[in-house]
């Protein structure tokens, strides 16, 4: 299992290294440039030149991404001095956890605003996936169990609803609601500032200041997500309640409560399991819409508007950001398939 | 001796009375007691005045950034949001009037332009002193020079400010602003042997700044009004790089200091005490605000909720809430609609058939219903347009002046359209088949407006027009005059806003066909205008430009306005923006059309406040 999980993470090194060579192609062949205008209005193309010149834009591609990847001073020493590094060192290279500047947000480099905005997008989008999963997993397993019931149907129909209403609809009626026409909620924002636990966790979790602004954004995005858990959860407990194993339960004569606890729930899980990772990995790095419409600093935003800006290095970051949480979180999944699942081994 | 023990007795219970009332509006209060007078008792009753003691929180206004400024430094901004925070924080030499937009003294007390006009003087305030918040005790201090005296903003700050924004190394997009003075462009290109010395900006002495112009320019002080002008702190600046603008490090001038830059969530500010112009420091600014607590909201619903909660003191109305808003009896006391000095307006290729022809695009200009699309489409209050620069600006004419040579009229649009098809021996069908583009960036209100315009092209004219859209700056790169003809659209979207308030910046920098971008390709000799001959109208811009006389300024400009608008008619203005507004009835303030806005000039009631928001 160890040298499983090594050989995995060392596997992670050439998925980054693609994406981010992808990525840096990619964001380069979209046309114009981040500097090519300051809203509508066109800049001289000498003042552009003096904007890609400080951020090294005139250097040739190839130049550019081992800079982006090993830092100017590598750059400076294979060129033979031909691209200078400039006074004050430049870019360390993403080899020493340097993303970069920020070519939108003058002054801020790219570790600075996602240090900045990820952990909110992270207890944000924890917070979600516990509702997701406590209210999905029960009302999945009730729906299943009495199908075709009244309880069912309850169960289905609310989760329709809860798949088909948008959060871009469900978050401003939550504001109107809550907010507006009760008053028992702040309309917008994150309730916790930085410093937080470990980077990650909000300081005061158990403040009714936090929880206030939290609630809504949390609701919002996890009802969605609870209702298509719930849907999965049923569909699979029903397959996994028709199989020959559950059968050899029933026929040794073990309660129906053990059957469905120890045999079929474990089971079940596996798809639940196995769409858990790649949403976690989507949920704890932002949503735009969530993030616009509650006005939370997230980094879900990053993801869209560095296209737009054409923000080469924050857009990497981000992308990066993802991707590494996206293979962390599925070697969580494949490792908790063998316990789900003892046919599965890792050796 | 009795006596004294019963009034002492009184003056307590009075101050316990007053201390329970403290914070409160100011009332009497009724004591009743009893005393011993004379060997009787007797009751007493009192009338005591309690004076209520004042606010002791700082009076706060809450307003909406609406987005992360992508800078706070005055030598790098471009946008409004960057604009409206370093315009608090340092002083131009000059400002805008917050009603009128002219120009007025504001760092500089008065100044004079040399015979001739190309050399402009401007003398400045010696009692503006650079302060810095101290993160750690939450006061503002003053900045004090090596004789332990306050260091005073001074003509040699204004100089370095100038170069530093030219200078290729600052990397600023605004630096072409300033290419008006002498060197400017060729400093900041980096032309063999210019150095920042050679740049036309000079500080004479310590209070006295000289500027040398390329040529002479009559709105030169409308510029130096302008946020890459302001001083800026070279002694930070070279210590801190980059960062200098972060609370605790930054040095500013301005009436408010920045105390906290959460970015991407709140950017606070508190009122700088040491700055002159306070009426209570012996000046004439009379706001009253001590802190601003700014917020970055981007979608305009949640801040418009976050307004009815009375979280903001102001904030835009949505285009959806705008019925409720105009119908609600509160809400529409609390609403305005102010000029914003933007224009949008379609542009055509002008050298692209059919539009090489002045028929047909005089008959796509006619055709379009301003008015409507603004009460129908819009809905915000908007003006339509008839030229380029909206009221407001130096040299713009009177809205409406060409709206009788360039009506709205199906019937000569049509006409128009039949004598071009009728030379070409073109029917309507033939016309249709080159496949009319109108391109606009993808939003959805571009959309909208595009729809309709093509249903009046539809309905007036008979012509199908396709519509396309692309992403912002994809579009930008398309519509450029050096993208082949047959890839470019027929007709464009575009906007523009004000820099300065003259002419000089709407119709010169944006039309003229040497000096602007020249997306209309007007003028052109080959398909992508690489070379172009100027035309009456871009004479005229020219003209204008160093003409010293204001009256015959304008004169020129009204006659490139029309030029360009009806005798050409290279482009649609359709119309000027506003920026629909809710304020609270507890805050007073202005609208200013241009810079940033004016929050110390802003007043709050602050009981009032409280009283609403129940603090």
């Amino acid at each position: 299992m160890g040298r499983y999980i090594i050989r995995r993470v060392f596997g992670f090194i050439p998925v980054l290294f693609a994406v981010a060579l992808f990525t840096f192609i990619l964001v380069r062949v979209i046309p114009g440039g981040p500097f090519d205008y300051a809203g509508e209005k066109a800049l001289p193309p000498q003042v552009v030149a003096n904007i890609e010149a400080k951020y090294h834009l005139d250097w040739p591609v190839t130049w550019q991404f081992v800079s982006y990847l090993f830092g100017d001073d590598v750059v400076e020493f294979l060129s033979a001095g031909k691209y200078q590094q400039p006074a004050d060192g430049g870019s360390k290279g993403l080899i020493r956890g340097d993303f970069g500047p920020s070519l939108r947000y003058r002054g801020q480099s790219v570790t600075d605003i996602i240090k900045g905005t990820f952990p909110i997008s992270f207890q944000l989008g924890l917070l979600a996936m516990i509702i997701g999963l406590s209210i999905g997993v029960p009302a999945g397993i009730i729906a299943a169990l009495k199908q075709n019931s009244w309880l069912d149907y309850t169960a289905t129909f609310i989760a329709v609803l809860g798949v088909s209403v948008p959060s871009m609809v469900l978050g401003p009626v939550l504001i109107w609601l809550f907010a507006v026409k009760l008053g028992w909620l702040p309309v917008a924002t994150w309730g916790a500032k930085p410093p937080f636990i470990l980077g990650l966790f909000p300081r005061d979790i158990l403040s009714w200041k936090f929880w206030s602004h939290a609630i809504m954004p949390a609701i919002a995005m996890g009802t969605g997500m609870s209702a298509s858990i719930a849907r999965l959860t049923r569909a699979s407990l029903l397959q996994v309640i028709r199989e020959d194993y559950i059968r050899t339960a029933r026929a040794k004569g073990l309660s129906e409560r053990t059957v469905i606890a120890i045999h079929a729930l474990k089971n079940s899980m596996i798809p639940v399991v196995t769409i858990m990772g790649p949403l976690f990995a989507a949920v704890v790095t932002g949503s735009l819409i969530i993030e616009q419409i509650f006005g939370i600093n997230g980094m879900g935003r990053h993801f869209v508007q560095s296209v737009g800006n054409r923000d080469y290095p924050l857009l990497m970051g981000v992308t990066l950001v993802y991707t590494f949480l996206l293979l962390i979180a599925n070697l969580m999944v494949d490792l908790t398939y063998a316990w789900l699942d003892p046919r599965i081994r890792y050796d | 001796m009795k006596k004294i023990a019963i009034l002492v007795s009184l003056l307590i219970v009075a101050g316990l009375l007053l201390a329970a009332c403290g914070q409160q509006a100011p009332q009497t209060v009724v004591v009743t007691q009893v005393v011993e007078k004379n060997g009787e008792q007797v009751v007493v009753t009192q009338v005591v005045e309690v004076t209520p003691t004042p606010p002791p929180e700082p009076v706060t206004l809450d307003i909406n950034w609406g987005t992360e400024p992508p800078t706070a430094d005055p030598g790098l901004a471009t946008d409004t949001t960057s604009v409206a925070v370093a315009g608090q924080m340092f002083m131009g030499l000059t400002k805008f009037n917050p009603k009128t937009g002219e120009v007025e003294p504001w760092l500089a007390t008065s100044w004079e332009a040399s015979e001739g006009g190309a050399v402009y003087t401007f003398h400045l305030r010696k009692d503006v002193p650079w302060v810095k918040y101290n993160t750690a005790t939450g006061e503002v201090e003053q900045v004090l020079d090596d004789n332990g005296n306050p260091r005073m903003v001074n003509a040699h700050d204004v100089e370095y400010a100038v170069k530093r924004t030219l200078d290729p190394a600052t990397a600023s997009d605004y630096a072409y602003v300033l290419y008006i003075i002498k060197n400017g462009q060729a400093f900041n290109t980096g032309a063999d042997g210019v150095t920042a010395d050679d740049v036309g900006v000079k500080a004479l002495d310590d209070w006295t700044v000289q500027f040398t112009l390329e040529s002479p320019a009559g709105f030169f002080p409308a510029i130096a009004g302008m946020w890459v002008v302001s001083p800026v702190p070279q002694w930070v600046i070279e210590a801190a790089g980059e960062k200098w603008t972060e609370p605790g490090t930054v040095v500013t001038n301005g009436p408010y200091v920045m105390t906290e830059w959460v970015h991407g969530s709140e950017l606070n500010m508190k009122r700088n005490p040491y700055w002159p112009l306070w009426a209570a420091n012996g000046g004439d600014i009379k706001g009253n605000i001590d802190v601003i607590h700014g917020v970055m909201i981007t979608e305009e619903s949640t801040a418009f909720a976050l307004y009815e909660n009375n979280e903001l003191d102001t904030t835009g109305v949505p285009l959806g809430e705008m019925d409720r808003v105009k119908s609600d009896p509160e809400l529409s006391k609390e609403y305005y609609n102010a000029p914003d000095l933007c224009t949008y307006y379609y542009g055509f290729v002008n050298n692209k058939p059919p539009f090489d022809d002045v028929r047909v695009r005089k008959a796509f200009a006619m055709a379009v219903d301003k008015q409507s699309l603004v009460d129908n489409v819009l809905k915000g209050g908007q003006t339509p347009a008839d030229h380029f620069a909206p009221p407001g600006i130096f040299g713009a004419p009177d809205p409406g002046a060409f709206s009788k040579e360039m009506p709205f009229d199906p019937e000569k649009a049509k006409a128009l359209l039949q004598e071009y098809l009728d030379e070409k021996g073109m029917t309507l069908d033939d016309f249709n088949a080159l496949g009319i583009t109108l391109m606009h960036n993808t939003s959805e209100s571009h959309a909208k407006i595009a729809a309709a315009i093509q249903q009046m092209w539809k309905d007036n004219l008979g012509v199908d027009v396709k519509v396309e859209n692309q992403e912002w700056k994809v579009y930008l790169d398309t519509i450029k005059k050096t993208t082949p003809l047959d890839e470019v659209p027929h007709i464009f979207r575009l906007g523009w806003c004000v820099d300065y308030p003259d002419e000089n910046n709407w119709v010169y920098e944006v039309f003229n066909n040497t000096a602007g971008a020249n997306r209309l390709r007007r003028g052109c000799v080959d398909a992508t205008c690489t070379e172009v001959k100027p035309m009456k109208f871009d004479e005229l811009t020219e003209q204008a430009k160093v003409e010293q006389d204001p009256e015959k300024r304008k004169e020129l400009y009204y006659e490139a306005e029309h030029e360009l608008a009806v005798t050409e008619a290279a482009y649609i203005p359709l119309y000027f923006y506003v920026i629909n507004t809710v304020t609270k009835p507890w805050l007073q303030r202005d609208y200013p059309p241009l810079g940033a806005p004016n929050y110390w000039d802003w007043v709050i009631d602050w009981n009032a406040k409280k009283a609403a928001t129940g603090g």
